[in-house]
């Protein structure tokens, strides 16, 4: 017992050694709270916000959710950051209602809020008196658009399609779906013949649409909201034995997904700039910082890649 | 028993002591409050999963039991029932869910984890079903009070959280129920013969375990003003977590609710210290899975030693 304590009073000594001293470092420190690091598009969005804050000489504070689903995971962090006193707050809320409230705290502590990638449910937020100083994110309905006509220039207007959606009651997937729907609904010949949500995840991606195929065989062009979900049901068109038959277009441009459109598994997919997007952020922060007011929206641009527009 | 839970204890004031030297952040009143608050939903559930496990049993279905009586709680309130009312329905439809567990465990002879397994799935495509996978959200002020209101400087749900505690510590301790869930824990056989009905105690117990989702399912729901399908998910662990590390013998027969709720704050600090300290979410996983088997290694040695 007497060891272990002696043990114990090193171990301390040792961290006590370690403590900050916040008078010190005055730097400012911007905290960037995303939905999840597992996923790529948000890995990229945190090197985007790890260059500008190195660049601009701000501290960034990076945390995310273990599940992308878990609003109250969320909430939580938030609220533990804030008890560290943080100059900003950048969040891309993986619930665009739910996360109001832990925003309120923020707002009665005097952070200023950047919104990224997902917007706030605007009614929930008024209700609650948030307001966010900006939004930084794509377009989604028009990234679904181009994802809905692209299909209808590839196949000539004549497809029957499957969708694979996201997390049902997110706006992200919610806004991409129904760009898509809107732009595939003026070709005649285009009909979707299933649609299911997978719920962004590529194992998911890969049994959904497996089963789909199963009840729908006609299937011969698929609409992923994002590209794991579009990577899991290629994976199930190889288990099929139907590769070449049924194209695939996704959302995000994912390096895989780059992959599987050089190697022709995948037709093409949305590219959003998440690295953009974790950039403009805390360029964002910097400028609140230095007293400036920011635009309502912050555009992110969008591109669609091909075989043809060239895989970069 | 009463040296193993101070040592949990001192386990939870250790931490707390290490990160107080970490971190100028944690020991204010604010964060305390927080971290308070941010335990009470996980200490909650962890109450019914003490009494399964004290009993001998498991409950894997409580974080889908949270998720469907929260959206039967979100639709009610959606529905324009008052406020009250909406509340005992939440607390019916989980109570429903623990009835059906214990029937198919004591009737039906199933094993606790086959027969909750199942319900873990029913109850979520339930929820999901039920409100076709969207989120039921928005809801008055008064409601959300229980989230958001408090008495004094204490936050609303960990008043909830202290009044639950409180009446489940003297049914577990002070009335027969209390004790045939440790009976039935330590030797089902010599319970049955001494007269007790197995069945009837059984059942109740796994409807105290879908009370006790029910009410944590109202405090989350009152939280994200949002009452979700897919809340509460991994939620079993969570509270498994806390009951064992609180000194909860999974061979049942053993335990104590004092034992869970310090299990309970030490997940909610550690989680909240990580965050203070500004840990990767990746190395937060590897921290939390080793305290949680060092606390229950450490305790396994002490008793060795005891006895």
């Amino acid at each position: 017992m007497r060891k272990a304590i002696a043990i114990l009073l090193c171990f301390v000594a040792l961290v006590s050694c370690n403590r900050e001293t916040p008078a010190a470092n005055d730097k400012k420190t911007v905290a960037l709270v995303l939905k999840t690091l597992n996923h790529p598009f948000f890995v990229d969005m945190r090197r985007g916000a790890q260059e500008a804050a190195d660049r601009l000489g701000v501290t960034l504070q990076v945390q995310a959710a273990e599940r992308e689903i878990d609003v109250d995971k969320q909430m939580q962090i938030v609220e533990n950051m804030l008890q560290t006193g943080i100059d900003v707050l950048a969040i891309t809320p993986s619930g665009s209602r739910e996360i109001v409230t832990a925003l309120v705290k923020a707002s009665s502590a005097n952070v200023p809020i950047i919104i990224v990638d997902t917007r706030l449910d605007a009614k929930a937020a008024a209700d609650a008196g948030v307001k966010a100083r900006t939004f930084i994110g794509s377009d989604n309905y028009a990234g679904g658009r181009l994802a809905g006509e692209y299909v209808v220039s590839l196949t000539g207007g004549k497809a029957k399609v499957g969708v694979l959606e996201g997390i049902p009651g997110h706006e992200t997937g919610d806004s991409r779906l129904r760009g898509f729907r809107d732009a595939v609904a003026k070709a005649p010949g285009i009909t979707i013949v299933a649609s299911q949500p997978a719920n962004w995840e590529r194992d998911q991606g890969f049994n959904v649409f497996q089963n789909m195929l199963q009840a729908h065989p006609e299937i011969d062009t698929v609409f992923a909201a994002s590209d794991l979900m579009a990577l899991g049901a290629i994976e199930a068109i190889a288990a099929a034995r139907k590769t070449g038959t049924i194209r695939v277009v996704g959302f995000d441009a994912l390096d895989d997904a780059k992959k599987a459109i050089a190697a022709g598994t995948m037709a093409a997919s949305v590219a959003q700039f998440p690295y953009e997007m974790g950039k403009a952020a805390v360029e964002s922060a910097v400028k609140l910082l230095a007293g400036e007011t920011l635009p309502a929206d912050i555009m992110v641009k969008l591109e669609m890649v091909t075989k043809d527009t060239g895989v970069k | 028993m009463k040296a193993r839970r101070y040592g949990t204890l001192m386990g939870l004031v250790l931490l707390c002591a290490i990160l107080w030297i970490l971190t100028p952040h944690f020991l204010t009143v604010s964060n305390l409050l927080n971290v308070a608050q941010q335990t009470s939903i996980n200490a909650i559930v962890a109450v019914g999963m003490t009494f399964v496990i004290i009993s001998g049993g498991i409950d894997l279905s409580v974080g889908s039991i949270v998720a469907l009586s929260g959206v039967a709680l979100g639709a009610m309130l959606q529905g324009g029932q008052p406020t009250l009312v909406a509340i005992a329905g939440s607390l019916v439809a989980g109570i429903l869910c623990g009835l059906t567990n214990g029937l198919l465990i004591s009737i039906g002879r199933l094993p606790p984890f086959i027969a909750t397994l199942g319900m873990m799935s029913v109850a979520r495509g339930a929820a999901l079903l039920f409100t076709e996978g969207r989120p039921v959200s928005g809801f008055d002020e008064g409601f959300r009070w229980i989230a958001t209101g408090s008495i004094g400087f204490i936050p609303a749900p960990v008043i909830v959280m202290i009044a639950i505690y409180l009446v489940a510590h003297l049914v577990l301790t002070r009335t027969t129920f209390g004790r045939y869930v440790y009976a039935i824990g330590g030797n089902e056989e010599a319970t049955r013969l001494s007269g007790v009905s197995i069945a009837f105690h059984k059942t109740a117990i796994y409807c105290v375990a879908g009370l006790m989702s029910a009410a944590a399912a109202i405090v989350l729901t009152a939280r994200l003003n949002s009452a979700q399908p897919i809340a509460g998910m991994m939620y079993e662990l969570d509270a498994i977590a806390a009951t064992v590390i609180g000194g909860t013998s999974l061979m049942g027969g053993e335990g104590s609710l004092g034992g869970t709720l310090v299990g309970a704050l030490i997940m909610g600090v550690l989680r909240n210290g990580l965050n203070l300290l500004g840990v990767s979410s990746f190395l937060q996983q590897i921290v939390i899975g080793g305290v949680i088997v060092g606390a229950v290694l450490v305790d396994t040695i002490l008793k060795r030693h005891r006895t």
